[in-house]
């Protein structure tokens, strides 16, 4: 027991305490921050951090590009995948396996050998620089994984189901739904979740296709920040704060089903 | 139902699957055989140079060790601290609700974000490691940790434990949940200690998921990219470089898209071995059992 009590209290100052510090650090200004102490005077404390990130530099612009991206790819992965795991799990399709072995494969390509060919492809669909470009290069890492999950969902509903709604004269994006997607909920959820933060945290892609301020996203930016000469620790620590945020507040509404989900598949042998 | 609905549902993912995937990666096999450069259009075959290249370029092999060692390292550690974990978690101490829902918020947060906490944690004037080295008189230790080339390697080390060892933590619990109870108590009754029904029953019961995540985690780590270009950029020295950074750097750094590719070959050669061992291991297991 005491030693669960030990474990517990290194696993919150390792884990935890980092982000707790930075979040401190964010409010603190640059000459509290530099006195090197933890603790520092009431007058050490300011919201100016937040005020400059917010009104002086192009932040709120990358904020909306990281919004936008990552809800475009959200979006665009539940459709896709939702008619793709509907169709593997409902109806014979010649090679379905290879199908599906195929799509799970690409999770252990390395991306850096992709990278050069991805970008000539968007440079010849003339997307560079552009949300689209991004959108869809990070499909990729999304979609696998999304169709996986999605699939596992539709194949423990009874086909049954969609037999009496069929014969009921429904058509198919009736029976998906009406029927369906209610049942598959928790799923889609997951999936939109995994989807929306594996592309607000993604930098490789980002890093080649974007090649201005119309595409910077939140993780370019805080690592150019990071890496700069004269750096404004409490700004960075701001801008930190809130790139963390969305995620741990989408993470909040499915963590459950997001555990459960994961650790399915290895549990269902 | 009407068959052909089948195909014309798949469609779509397999469309972006192939012009985003597969393509980009025969291609970027066939460029490995090229001497293309990003910064020009032509280019022209030249068999098998950038291979022999590779084999005398000594950054490569450094960098093959790294990646392998890092990958080690990194995923038997990561399985350690993650049953331990897991197996806190499963003590009913006051609290530990609140810890498992606060426990992986590490696993969520983009890896910029996380390098960047890091970096400023390990700042030799204003960051919190060395302050509190400080205030515990161990002044002489105070530098900035990912530029030490003696410390550079365990910090990446670190990025990956504090990012991935939650979740380990959570899948193993999530394991060991489905293990019946009377199994712990007959072997109570048989005079087992707590190490031996660890050893006897939670460890084989958990098995599959120790599997898996290993196999997943082995090819993040080896293809991680982010970690090592944003907190090092394969530095001090080339302490930290691994495959990808090195591919990535000779890519958009040197523009020798040629010379990267070909790395990036072999990488995936060595996956791709990694992996087919894994599938024959995993179907004699199935014979055994």
């Amino acid at each position: 027991m005491i030693v669960a009590y030990i474990v517990v209290f290194i696993s919150l100052c390792f884990f935890i305490l980092p982000m707790i510090w930075i979040f401190y650090c964010s409010f603190r200004t640059q000459e509290s921050i530099f006195t090197g102490k933890i603790i520092s005077a009431l007058e050490g404390f300011t919201f100016n951090n937040y005020i400059t990130i917010l009104s002086v530099t192009d932040f709120p612009r990358y904020f909306l590009n990281s919004v936008k991206i990552s809800s475009l790819v959200t979006v665009i992965s539940l459709i896709v995948s939702i008619f793709g795991a509907y169709g593997l799990s409902r109806y014979h399709i010649k090679g379905k396996k290879i199908i599906i072995l195929g799509i799970f494969s690409t999770q252990m390509f390395p991306q850096v050998l992709m990278l050069i060919p991805l970008f000539l492809v968007i440079f010849t669909l003339n997307l560079m620089d552009s949300v689209l470009g991004i959108v869809l290069t990070q499909l990729i890492l999304v979609l696998p994984f999304s169709m996986w999950m999605l699939k596992g969902y539709f194949d423990t509903i009874p086909i049954d189901l969609d037999n009496a709604a069929e014969i009921d004269g429904s058509n198919l994006m009736q029976r998906l739904i009406y029927v369906i997607l209610p049942v598959a909920e928790p799923g889609v959820m997951v999936v939109a979740f995994y989807s929306f933060v594996v592309s607000w945290s993604d930098y490789l892609i980002v890093s080649v296709i974007s090649q201005s301020q119309n595409t910077a996203t939140l993780t370019l930016i805080i690592s150019r920040l990071s890496s700069s000469l004269l750096i404004r620790w409490g700004q960075v620590c701001a801008v930190a704060t809130l790139t963390i945020v969305p995620t741990l507040i989408l993470f909040t509404f499915v963590q459950k089903r997001l555990i459960k989900g994961l650790t399915a598949g290895a549990l269902k042998e | 139902m009407d068959k052909r609905k089948g195909y014309y549902l798949i469609i779509p993912a397999i469309i972006i699957m192939c012009i985003f995937t597969l393509y980009p990666l025969i291609d970027g096999i066939r460029v490995s055989f090229t001497d293309k450069s990003m910064l020009k259009t032509e280019y022209s075959y030249i068999g098998i140079d950038n291979y022999k290249q590779m084999f005398s370029d000594p950054v490569f092999w450094l960098s093959l060790r790294h990646s392998i060692k890092l990958t080690i390292i990194v995923v038997i550690l990561q399985l350690i601290f993650g049953l331990i974990i897991a197996w806190t978690m499963k003590q009913e101490i006051p609290g530990m609700q609140i810890f498992k829902s606060i426990i992986m918020t590490s696993w969520v947060i983009p890896v910029a974000a996380t390098v960047t906490i890091f970096k400023f944690m390990a700042q030799s004037d204003v960051g919190f490691i060395n302050i509190i080295l400080k205030s515990i008189g161990l002044e002489n230790l105070v530098k900035y940790w990912f530029g030490d080339p003696k410390t550079a390697f365990s910090f990446i080390v670190l990025l990956h434990l504090w990012r991935n060892v939650p979740f380990y933590g959570i899948a193993f619990l999530a394991a060991m949940q489905t293990i019946p109870a009377s199994f712990y108590e007959a072997a109570e009754i048989d005079g087992a200690n707590a190490f031996q029904s660890f050893w006897y029953i939670t460890l084989p019961g958990i098995r599959n998921m120790i599997i898996v995540m290993v196999t997943i985690h082995v090819l993040w780590t080896f293809n991680n990219f982010d970690f090592i270009y944003l907190a090092t950029g394969g530095g001090p020295i080339n302490k930290t470089d691994v495959l990808p950074v090195y591919i990535y750097r000779q890519s958009w750094v040197n523009y020798a898209a040629g010379y990267g590719s070909s790395i990036g070959t072999i990488m995936l050669l060595i996956l791709s071995v990694y992996l087919i061992v894994y599938l024959i291991i995993q179907e004699r297991g199935e014979y055994l059992r």
